[in-house]
């Protein structure tokens, strides 16, 4: 097991150096409804392919490098989660995505922690609901350095006369 | 079998080239909404707050914040409120810090 | 001096321990002092046993004039008999040093051991039998001390069930035997073992063929064939853990010792078909065996049914000797021969040993269900390390003993193409392909024996509970050392046993079988070669380089040290591990046609709407097809027939004097006659 880098800097150096060819990506669904697990899983189907772009599903986290987690992080599951991430071996990712792992959908529900920043240290955060096979590729490749951030300059101010219909969503 | 091979060469390749280059089905994604300060009226702005299933949107006093990570595009508020919710096409939204996602939309004034 | 005088004082010593143990047993002294007999006696026989391979047969011997009823007593040591009067011994002794600690001083012991000792005085009569009348006698006496011997606990009535049906099986073997050697001694005009053996030739084909299947099936009840099995599994779970392993050690393998007397010595058929026939019923039995055990939770029901498996490979190895003789290839008749006999004196040590410890398990926990225990590696450190020298025997894994007689059957079966025609070359290649399901079936088996109750978790109080202290370890640990000598001795083992065999069959295999001082080779030089000894020390180092490589990287990588991937699971349970049941589901639902599986599932609340039901309770019982379809029919015909004759003894004084006028009447005609 390697020493896990330091800086910001030496951890985007040494993810660019070593994941940015080939990811091994696991995945970790902590009570969530299963449809962003099936967003996942689609990203292996041909249409998205994500072979193509070195990255790899592994279900053990000791050779895993980047955990893809989902759901709200019931409490039932925050000792395995806490396994999970211990197992996996540095230098190591960890991505929440969909809505419920960002705390939207059930911030005050008893039986959950509402967001899985409260027991992982999330590196990237994913939007959606569920998080469209293409939206999980830009947030994969945001975690490898490989594709830059986008929603920072974004500021979901719409213009005032917009080129598309109204209410098409 | 052979159709089904067949079939496969005439369509050619299917994978997309994202993010290489941008994908032609991206297009039909349901995406957050953007908002139009200018309509955005205090009482059009409770009304999405009061909308929004999953506490996405609240309202700061004379801003409008807005989570985008929690946002589930389910467009209710862009039913509410048609001239004010947009769909806004974004599906690139990863973010490295929680805090990028939270947007503050100013009520009721010019935009930028 | 002869090893028959070796063999007298084991007899005295035996015949001593069985009055030390009536008289004496009731205190802890005298119990020790019945058991050192015991020791000694052991030890005799063993020492007379080993030295009979060696010598040779010793003439016929009838001690004073001595008679058994009627018939002269006949006395002789010969070196077919040597292994299993070594066995006999080594048995004894191991017996001998775990009993003091099993038992506890009472007079029901002290029965039981008196039973004992004598059944060992019997086994040995049988094994030094030079007559007949002498060996039935001794055959007899033998089986109604086994009986005693099972009936520990004669108020229970599964204790009575179980010694009943090993009486009544041996009975009916009994009767066949008796009319095996009738046929024999009748034919050539002999009582006397060499003298019928030395006129067997003079018999006719079809009473030669008619003997040896008699004494085929019944001295295969006592060995254990299949159909004839039944009683194995009943009378060991009931027999205390030292009679079982005697029972197992050393009774079954007389059965065999009585199925190679007339196979090699006796009566050595000439056509192929009764080895055919031997070959073939002990390729089932070994396969139906083991299937059987793997369907067991109670480990001495399991032992039980592993030695109905073993005594089917050794009767497949005589088999095929028997067609190979029959083909003229005289050196494969010997090998397969030696084989066999190896086979006999691992097993015997395997299988006593893995019975006792059953004994020292069940003593410690309370249970023989392996269901209910768990994790006794750590409780019983000492008795963990000896079981699983046992189970590496008995699994026939390499380094240890039960893989070389094993490997040199196999080695004996490929060469079935030597045999006479392609027909039998196909069976016996079937034969070997039995065998080697079976070796697999075996090794799946025995990992479930060893692993579910020996490691994990405890799954019950009790298995938590066990403690190694007062514990018997000396008996078992003798039968481990005896293991791993026969294993690594196998050379020696070998040498003795061709000049053994060369007494037996005339053809001496030592040159061809053990060319340099360690490898042998089976037979024929041009197919293949082994050492066993090479291969334990070969193994020893082998595990010993990744230690050695590890010890000598460390210091130089640094490593952490993290808790191992475990799937994220909060805490262990033990109902999260394998139970023995499933563990051999997968075999149990293959071969469910031989199972025959009754299978009830109850579910309390069926009717609730959610959808939700109580507790379930599904219970599986494996159907006892050979009681079922077998001897219940037959005791079933029997009563009919005794019912149809029942009018006979109508209790009618008129009848009665009817039947002696005509009795009478009878005689006087035939006298005129």
């Amino acid at each position: 097991m390697t020493t896990e880098p330091v800086t910001a800097e030496e951890l985007r150096e040494t993810i660019a150096r070593q994941f940015g060819r080939s990811l091994h990506i696991r995945t970790l669904d902590t009570g969530s409804c299963a449809v962003c697990e099936q967003e996942i899983r689609l990203l292996a189907a041909p249409h998205y392919d994500l072979h193509r772009l070195g990255f790899f599903f592994t279900p053990a986290p000791r050779h895993a490098d980047l955990l893809l987690v989902t759901g709200p992080m019931i409490r039932a599951f925050e000792v395995a989660a806490r396994k999970t991430y211990d197992a996996m071996p540095g230098p190591r990712v960890v991505v929440a995505t969909g809505a419920c792992a960002l705390g939207g959908v059930y911030p005050e529900d008893p039986f959950t922690n509402g967001n899985a920043g409260a027991v992982l240290p999330v590196d990237v955060w994913i939007p959606g609901c569920p998080p469209s096979p293409l939206a999980l590729l830009h947030g994969l490749g945001v975690a490898v350095g490989r594709l830059a951030e986008k929603v920072r300059d974004r500021s979901f101010i719409a213009p005032l006369y917009p080129e598309r219909a109204v209410g098409d969503s | 079998m052979t159709l089904w091979f067949i079939r496969g060469i005439r369509r050619g390749v299917v994978t997309t080239r994202y993010p290489a280059r941008p994908d032609a089905s991206a297009i039909d994604l349901p995406t957050p909404p953007a908002f139009r300060p200018r309509e955005l009226t205090r009482q059009v702005a409770d009304g999405v707050v009061a909308v929004c299933p999953s506490s996405a949107l609240r309202r700061d006093g004379d801003v409008l914040v807005y989570d985008v990570g929690a946002c589930t595009a389910c467009g209710r508020c862009a039913a509410v409120a048609p001239r004010a919710v947009t769909s806004s096409g974004e599906f690139e939204l990863a973010a490295t810090g929680r805090s990028v996602l939270i947007k503050r939309i100013p009520i009721g004034e010019e935009a930028p | 001096m002869t090893p028959l005088d070796l063999l007298y004082a084991a007899g005295a010593a035996w015949l001593a321990a069985a009055l030390a143990g009536l008289l004496l047993a009731r205190t802890p002294a005298g119990l020790r002092a019945c058991c050192a007999l015991s020791a000694l006696g052991g030890a005799a026989a063993a020492a007379g046993g080993g030295w009979s391979l060696l010598y040779g047969d010793t003439a016929v011997v009838s001690p004073g004039g001595a008679t058994v009823t009627g018939g002269p007593l006949q006395l002789q040591a010969t070196s077919l008999a040597g292994v299993f009067t070594a066995l006999l011994g080594v048995v004894a002794v191991a017996i001998a040093c775990f009993a003091p600690r099993y038992h506890e001083p009472s007079p029901g012991t002290g029965w039981y051991l008196a039973a004992y000792n004598v059944a060992l005085l019997a086994c040995l009569g049988v094994l030094a039998a030079g007559g007949m009348v002498t060996f039935l006698v001794a055959w007899e006496t033998m089986s109604l001390a086994c009986y005693l011997l099972i009936l520990r606990h004669p108020r229970s009535g599964e204790s009575a069930r179980g010694a009943f049906w090993f009486l009544a099986l041996s009975e009916a073997g009994f009767l066949l035997v008796v009319a095996a050697f009738v046929i024999l001694s009748a034919k050539t005009g002999a009582t006397s073992l060499p003298a019928i053996a030395a006129r067997a030739a003079s018999v006719p084909g079809g009473w030669r063929a008619a003997a040896y299947l008699l004494a085929l099936f019944g001295f295969g009840f006592k060995a254990g064939l299949v159909p004839l099995h039944v009683w194995l599994p009943e009378a060991h779970p009931v027999a205390p853990a030292d009679g079982s392993a005697f029972l197992s050690g050393v009774v079954v393998k007389l059965g065999i010792y009585g199925i190679a007397l007339f196979a090699f010595r006796l009566d050595p058929p000439t056509g192929t078909w009764p080895g055919l026939v031997t070959m073939g019923g002990g390729a089932v039995t070994a396969a139906i065996g083991i299937l059987y055990a793997m369907a067991e939770r109670d480990i001495k029901r399991f032992l039980a049914y592993s030695t109905i498996e073993n005594a089917g490979i050794i009767v497949t190895a005589f088999g095929a000797a028997m067609i190979f003789h029959a083909s003229g290839q005289q050196a494969l008749w010997t090998f397969l021969l030696i084989a066999g006999i190896y086979h006999v004196a691992n097993h015997g040590c395997s299988k006593a040993l893995l019975f006792l410890e059953a004994g020292v398990t069940e003593h410690a926990t309370g249970t023989r269900d392996m269901d209910r225990l768990g994790g006794l590696i750590r409780r019983l450190p000492r008795s963990a390390v000896i079981a699983f020298t046992g189970t590496l025997g008995i699994a026939a894994l390499p380094p240890l003993n039960g893989f070389v007689s094993e490997w040199l059957i196999f080695q004996g079966l490929f060469q079935g193409f030597r045999a006479g025609s392609h027909l039998t070359g196909i069976l016996i290649v079937l034969a070997a392909a039995t065998l080697g399901l079976t070796g697999g079936l075996a090794v799946y088996a025995f990992v479930r024996g060893f692993g579910i109750p020996y490691l994990g978790m405890p799954r019950t109080r009790q298995a938590a509970a066990a403690s190694e202290a007062g514990q018997p370890v000396i008996g078992p640990g003798l039968l481990a050392v005896a293991c791993v000598a026969l294993a690594v001795g196998a050379p020696v083992m070998l040498a003795a046993l061709s000049r053994a065999a060369r007494t037996v069959t005339g053809v001496s295999l030592g040159p061809l079988l053990l060319p340099g001082k360690l490898t042998v080779i089976p037979a024929h030089a041009d197919f293949s070669a082994f050492s066993p000894t090479y291969l334990a020390v070969f193994l020893v180092c082998a595990l010993a380089v990744p230690v050695l490589i590890y010890l000598a990287g460390r210091p130089r990588a640094r490593s952490v040290t993290v808790p191992v991937w475990d799937g994220g699971i909060v805490s262990f349970r033990p109902r999260m591990q394998y139970s023995a049941m499933t563990f051999s589901a997968p075999t149990r639902v293959t071969f469910d046609a031989l199972y025959r599986p009754a299978v009830s599932v109850t579910r309390q609340a069926d009717h609730d709407p959610a959808g939700r039901s109580g507790p379930v309770h599904y219970e599986a019982q494996v159907t006892p097809v050979f009681q079922r379809y077998l001897y219940r029919p037959a005791v079933r015909a029997l009563e009919w027939l005794a019912d149809l004759v029942r009018p006979v003894q109508s209790g009618d004084v008129n009848l009665y004097l009817l039947y002696v006028f005509a009795v009478i009447l009878l005689a006087y005609l035939l006298g005129a006659v």
